[in-house]
């Protein structure tokens, strides 16, 4: 049960958010307009960091694998190319040697 | 349908298509992070058919797996997507939609959909339904697909599947740090969260490390004019 209340929740905050930007007819403030531009940087960042070194031991691989995904990331600019460089650089290290 | 309206909206359709290679991997490795949760294939879809929203479904499901409290996953979900405002703001000047047009073209809002729909010359509803069902179909059809593969994968615990989750986030911020204030909180938000995480439950540490950059943002921006003409190259770009 819980898990549909937390989706109603989402549901709520989502829509809001949408709907309330189409139906305003005033600018936000300057103060908002450049706090919104840095929320998903900040959020995006603080959904990396806690979960990168994983609970089996493998934090070494995994960072370094992260590092040459976030490479690809900025070469490509493009999510799978670097969600899929990353898991490939993960397994690769995994071998041993 | 009147054959105008019709044309309208298969215009639409079809201008999104060409992020569709992008949102395709991004749902089905949602839907794959979404089963090794634990969500059921109903779990999963309901979320991309009622919240569609790429980056707050995939950082809902990491939570969950975690064991995070309903309203930490929400607040989480509302600072991701209060960036949408800035979205419907822009629309709502741009298109001229009837009272009761309003609620499904906010319903099915995303960040690529106001891209496309604000870079093209078309004004029209039916245009713009067109481009946000165009995300939906792929965004909901990728997510069944994503999860299929995952049940047909052997050992996901095994194959990494948990490094999908902070590898998907890493590929979104990259893109969006261009500026040094971009980078100072993007850095700054990174050790935050990563220090925070250690003595703070769940979502908390990525609630007040999202507020907290983002205030330091604005802060740090605050003596150059605030940027709001949202690009739509951007916005395409971000498949968040």
């Amino acid at each position: 049960m819980s898990f549909w209340l937390t989706v109603a929740g989402m549901v709520a905050v989502t829509f809001g958010s949408r709907y309330a930007g189409l139906v305003r007819r005033t600018e936000l403030s300057d103060f908002w307009v450049r706090f919104l531009h840095f929320v998903p940087i900040a959020v995006f960042a603080s959904l990396v960091t806690p979960y990168l070194a994983g609970g089996r031991g493998e934090a070494g691989i995994r960072v370094a694998a992260a590092v040459v995904a976030a490479l690809a990331a900025w070469r490509t600019r493009q999510l799978w190319v670097a969600i899929a460089v990353g898991i490939a650089v993960f397994w690769l290290l995994r071998i041993p040697f | 349908m009147p054959a105008e309206s019709t044309g309208a909206f298969r215009r639409g359709f079809w201008a999104l298509a060409p992020l569709w290679l992008g949102v395709v991997p991004f749902a089905a490795a949602y839907a794959i992070t979404a089963r090794s949760a634990g969500l059921s294939l109903i779990e999963t879809q309901a979320l991309s058919v009622l919240v569609f929203a790429g980056s707050a479904q995939f950082s809902a499901v990491g939570l969950f797996a975690v064991g995070t409290a309903g309203a930490e996953i929400v607040l989480t979900t509302f600072l991701l997507n209060v960036r949408h405002l800035l979205y419907g703001v822009s629309l709502g000047r741009e298109f001229e939609l009837a009272r009761r047009e309003r609620p499904v073209a906010a319903f099915f809002l995303t960040d690529e959909a106001f891209g496309v729909a604000a870079a093209s010359k078309e004004r029209s509803f039916r245009f713009l339904l067109g481009v946000e069902l165009s995300l939906f179909t792929m965004w909901n059809l990728a997510t069944l697909g994503g999860f299929v593969l995952g049940s047909a994968l052997p050992d996901p615990e095994r194959l990494g599947v948990d490094l999908i989750f902070p590898l998907a986030f890493l590929a979104l911020l990259v893109p969006l740090v261009r500026t040094r204030a971009e980078l100072v909180v993007a850095l700054g938000s990174g050790v935050a969260a990563y220090v925070l995480a250690r003595s703070l439950p769940g979502g908390l540490p990525i609630l007040v490390t999202g507020i907290g950059g983002s205030l330091l943002g604005a802060y740090l921006t605050r003596n150059s004019p605030p940027d709001r003409t949202v690009r739509p190259d951007d916005a395409a770009r971000e498949v968040a």
